[in-house]
């Protein structure tokens, strides 16, 4: 019988090991490019990990504002919907959480999305059409999948990810130009083995990368499903909620890769993109795991 | 060189223990702040009471023995204090208004008027509200007993002076699952 707390220390630990899959990654390509390149390969790694630094956590540290111009949200105020302003508190109270800032994106597409580098900076937005297609207890199932996120610190971990992943690729892409300008290579190694292994690590590592830093998002999915459970107690609000998504085809506007990850339903299109890829778990298995939950009395 | 890890090794071990103490203090201070939330959010729900039996009067007056209840069931969860007498008060109130609900349902009149409508989502909120701080207030709870109980944050208990709390609980079955309302 499954429960949320079982479903928490699962995603948890997976993330954890998909972390140290990214890590492990990193060193791989640093052995790879001392193999090939000698001495001069391993001046890379620390511009590779700066350059990737500076780019993302400029960007973590103001996501809450950067999100809300990417994604066109409105900050409102409490008189502009009291309705959601009383289901966020709620879940601050089941929560503990502090209230976050509630936005709006005027968009009929259903969506939600939560951001900011911790809870005293959290943003949760909401389509307008998610507001008008979900009843009271649907919503609060996606308020708490949302407030999940931001106390799961979510955007620090999606942070992490993006910032190994880039480095990552940015190694391979400086180790495939000096390759291709004929970098010398060290003749003090010449195990040929060894040096075939080198190039496959450095034309793979990206894409590994990527698989994993999808891996690492869903995962955080499936445990911002599970918390909300933890937070309403109440499995059938947000199963509801996203059998409403799933049956809803249209998807939001703003359809910017770069803030795929956030929504609470993909807007990206599941045929184009391979399953390994996407950053969202399938949503049929989302519910199927809901609706396990409720059946064992959570 | 080795008074040098001698220190090292007794600093991790000071600092190890300041950590275990001001877990304890921060789960007792935490349990406090989530006793205040219901207490907060029942206050809130005693204010709307008033106002929506004057409604339910507007459309049903001669149910009065209905309204007598919940006047005096407010009145006494505005003056109870402890845990227990907090939770046995909540526990009068919510079954007495669950009787006042009851009644509206038999006047489709009242339940169609704009006052009553607007009111619901305020009672909805709130009864949300207050089962939530009640849940809160319980995890609360738990995770502070089970460290005052386990090892190693019990040889604290007594520096730290935390004591195990006491759970709100509450008698009606009913209120134990879902906290959600629906009229």
């Amino acid at each position: 019988m499954p429960s949320f707390r079982a479903l928490q220390r699962a995603n948890q630990r997976k993330t954890i090991a998909l972390l140290f899959g990214l890590a492990l990654l990193i060193w791989l390509i640093s052995f790879a490019a001392m193999t090939y390149f000698g001495g001069q390969g391993i001046g890379i790694i620390p511009i590779a990990v700066a350059i990737s630094l500076i780019s993302v956590w400029g960007s973590y540290y103001a996501s809450d504002k950067l999100v809300v111009k990417m994604t066109g949200a409105k900050v409102i105020e409490e008189s502009d919907n009291p309705k959601l302003f009383n289901l966020v508190r709620e879940v601050c109270i089941a929560s503990g959480a502090p209230m976050p800032k509630v936005a709006i994106v005027i968009d009929p597409a259903p969506n939600a999305f939560a951001t900011g580098r911790d809870p005293e900076h959290a943003l949760i937005a909401f389509t307008t059409g998610i507001l008008e297609v979900m009843e009271r207890d649907e919503l609060q199932g996606v308020v708490a999948h949302e407030m999940a996120h931001v106390l799961n610190r979510d955007t620090l971990v999606s942070a992490v990810a993006a910032t190994s992943a880039g480095a990552i690729a940015l190694m391979s892409d400086f180790l495939m130009r000096t390759l291709w300008f004929g970098g010398r290579r060290d003749r003090s190694n010449s195990n040929p083995i060894l040096i075939l292994l080198s190039l496959v690590v450095i034309l793979l590592a990206p894409i590994a990368a990527l698989l994993i830093r999808s891996a690492i998002s869903r995962k955080r999915e499936s445990l911002a499903d599970a918390t909300a459970v933890e937070f309403t107690r109440n499995p059938t609000g947000l199963r509801k909620a996203l059998e409403v998504l799933a049956r809803d085809s249209t998807v939001v506007a703003a359809k910017s890769t770069a803030v795929a990850h956030i929504w609470i339903e993909s807007p990206l299109d599941g045929k184009a993109v391979s399953q390994l890829f996407a950053t969202h778990p399938p949503i049929q298995e989302r519910i199927a795991t809901l609706r396990r939950l409720e059946a064992g009395g959570f | 060189m080795d008074i040098i890890f001698i220190i090292g090794g007794l600093l991790l071990i000071v600092i190890y223990a300041v950590s275990l103490y001001n877990k304890l203090i921060r789960l007792n201070i935490q349990v406090d702040e989530a006793f205040a939330q219901i207490e907060v959010q029942l206050k809130r729900r005693a204010d709307l009471i008033p106002n929506l039996v004057e409604t339910v009067k507007g459309y049903a007056a001669h149910e009065r023995e209905t309204f007598e209840k919940v006047v005096a069931a407010r009145a006494k969860s505005t003056s109870a204090t402890g845990v227990q007498g907090v939770a046995e008060a909540d526990n009068m109130l919510t079954q007495a208004l669950r009787g006042l609900l009851a009644v509206a349902e038999a006047y489709p009149d009242l339940k169609a008027s704009t006052n009553f409508m607007q009111l619901q989502e305020e009672l909805s909120t709130t009864e949300n509200k207050v089962a939530f701080a009640r849940q809160f207030y319980n995890d609360s709870v738990r995770t502070l007993n089970t460290a005052v109980k386990a090892i190693p944050t019990n040889l604290f208990v007594s520096i730290a002076k935390v004591n195990e709390r006491e759970f709100y609980e509450i008698e009606d079955p009913t209120e134990r699952g879902v906290p959600k309302v629906s009229f």
